[in-house]
């Protein structure tokens, strides 16, 4: 079994808001300009990380199901003379880059997950199996429009980041990963936005997030 | 850095490339032969031509069901073992593209079946269908460095006792929706790529390309000695001008590959700055090793071709001869650029290293025991 501690978290709950709202709403959080080009993921992911001060010496892992969205529904519909501004913005990882870019802050482990129902799940041992004292773990999706008609993209925009230490010290919760009874139920999927809900309402948490992998988050 | 891992092994692996496998790959850059065809960029709505490296008897334009299932199904058909993606036997899956081409076509023509395709989570669990792959599958998705990333976390799980086997999978094929994204940053053109060429005009060439590989805690003869990965976060398309992310990403490797007798395999696409930092800092710490890049005959397999070449460096170990720089003819950024062929008597690890956007930087050492 894995225990780690949850030592700061910060969750941006956008659900329905377009990005020209959400680019309002930060654009005294991010350089003059920078907000202009941003994604919407790329704003919500960044106004989670910034408050935990991303350092080279962190791991950080990153999960999203669907990524830039809007960027690459803005790429597609482009064609055929092709944006090479939203194709550069479409590719994962892109939101994490555009945050650290922004600040100049690089970082030596860099794991950006993506995936479906289980993608907490895979996202968490990536955490947890990292050998830097820090671990940051964030996450989110953007609202698509006709990717989302077509269930090809999410449908409420939301991001998340959290850090996780070895040790409790100024920890707000505990968080363990351990095996499960593959034949147990998993129940519900626990899929990214499952996995955003219980870190935003800071709920305790005990369930299979996989077939083989059980979760207990406890807020202290 | 994975300085605190132990070595792992690897029980098998291979590649699938538009030569074909690791062999007909192997020979075929042996004899100093590119995969490139020119195809209009924007398949059959035109373009300007540009070289792509396909696999034979697919269309380049995207079909339903995709044309890379059939030799991709073929590449997974001689994977050894059974019940990957069980609790004990965790796929790795890794890409740049996954099928999002099939979200282009969908856009493009209105039918609905591309869709089926088009987001990773669905292409791969698609694939694991096809497969017969359990659920115990983590995906990772990081521009052209993204197989380094599943060779990382396999080692990692095997290392935690996680795992008996770990199966890394990676694949990339080509569509006018990467080519043409390509093409609008204008380093794809009509030009075939030479890398490392000291040349007026960089220039890249793109390849499909799918790789897979069994790691073991103790089985197999190649090991994985060391695994680094660093990102700059510098700017989406450059790297820092002072070759800094380069260096930070070879530092714990050189390390590593103290007292080895090493070649180097790097990631050379064609493009001219990035050739020159990454040769410069190879160059740094190991002056006298042979350095090649084989994307001027295969072509670049984005997010797979840590994975790619990896196998092809396992072949060419095993066949006791590297393949030199194809499509290079001179002047290099450095003297120690191989574009002819060599024996491989002397040496006992080869140097792998990719980038990809955003400065993010990946290295293994790979040794044969």
């Amino acid at each position: 079994m894995f225990e780690r501690w949850i030592t700061a978290l910060h969750t941006e709950d956008a659900g329905l808001e377009e990005p020209a709202a959400t680019r309002e709403r930060f654009k005294d959080r991010f350089p003059k300009n920078a907000t202009r080009r941003m994604t919407q993921l790329g704003l919500l992911v960044g106004a989670s990380l910034e408050p935990l001060a991303p350092a080279e010496t962190d791991t950080l892992v990153y999960a999203s199901a669907f990524a830039e969205s809007r960027a690459l529904e803005g790429y597609i519909d482009s064609f055929p003379s092709a944006s090479p501004t939203l194709f550069q913005t479409s590719i994962h990882p892109s939101a994490v880059q555009q945050a650290l870019i922004i600040r100049q802050q690089a970082v030596r482990q860099f794991f950006p997950l993506t995936g479906g129902a289980c993608l907490p799940a895979q996202a968490l041992q990536t955490a947890l199996l990292a050998e830097t004292p820090r671990v940051l773990l964030c996450g989110g999706d953007e609202r698509g429009t006709w990717l989302l008609e077509n269930a090809a993209a999410s449908g409420r925009a939301f991001a998340f980041a959290l850090a996780l230490s070895r040790t409790p010290d100024g920890a707000i919760a505990r968080l363990t990963l351990a095996p499960a009874d593959i034949t147990s139920s998993t129940g519900a999927p626990f899929d990214l936005p499952a996995f955003f809900d219980v870190l935003h309402t800071r709920r305790a948490f005990a369930g299979d997030i996989a077939p083989s992998l059980r979760l207990t988050l406890d807020w202290l | 850095m994975s300085a605190l891992l132990p070595p792992i092994r690897i029980a098998a692996c291979g590649t699938l490339t538009a030569f074909g496998n690791e062999t007909e790959t192997l020979a075929a850059l042996l004899d100093g032969r590119h995969a490139f065809s020119l195809v209009p960029v924007l398949g059959r709505d035109g373009g300007d031509p540009v070289p792509l490296a396909l696999c034979a008897d697919r269309s380049y334009d995207e079909t339903v069901p995709p044309g890379w299932l059939a030799p991709l199904t073929a590449l997974a058909a001689r994977i050894p073992g059974q019940d990957w993606g069980s609790p004990r036997r965790p796929v790795f899956v890794t890409s740049s593209n996954f099928g999002v081409g099939s979200l282009h076509a969908f856009r493009r023509t209105g039918d609905p079946a591309h869709l089926a395709y088009g987001t990773p989570a669905r292409c791969v669990e698609w694939l694991a269908t096809q497969f017969n792959w359990g659920p115990n599958i983590t995906t990772f998705s990081h521009a052209c460095v993204s197989a380094h990333l599943g060779l990382l976390q396999a080692s990692r799980v095997l290392a935690a006792g996680l795992a008996d086997e770990a199966l890394v999978f990676s694949f990339d094929f080509l569509s006018p929706f990467v080519a043409g994204g390509f093409h609008a940053l204008k380093i794809l053109n009509a030009d075939l790529p030479a890398p490392y060429q000291d040349r007026a005009t960089g220039s890249i060439g793109l390849g499909d390309g799918a790789a897979f590989a069994v790691l073991t805690r103790d089985r197999g003869d190649f090991t994985l000695a060391a695994q680094s990965l660093h990102n700059e976060m510098h700017h989406f398309t450059a790297n820092q001008a002072d070759g800094s992310g380069f260096a930070a990403c070879l530092a714990p490797v050189v390390t590593a590959a103290a007292g080895r007798r090493c070649w180097l395999k790097g990631h050379g696409t064609g493009t001219l700055e990035a050739g020159r930092l990454e040769t410069a800092a190879l160059s740094r710490h190991f002056a006298d090793a042979p350095l090649v890049s084989w994307k001027g005959g295969i072509g670049h397999t984005l997010g797979s071709c840590g994975l790619v070449e990896l196998a092809l460096a396992t072949a060419a170990i095993r066949a006791g001869r590297a393949p030199g720089t194809v499509g290079g003819n001179g002047p290099t950024f450095t003297p120690n650029v191989a574009l002819a062929p060599f024996a491989l008597d002397a040496f006992d690890s080869v140097l792998c290293t990719s980038n990809a956007f955003g400065g993010a930087h990946a290295a293994l050492l790979l040794s044969h025991v």
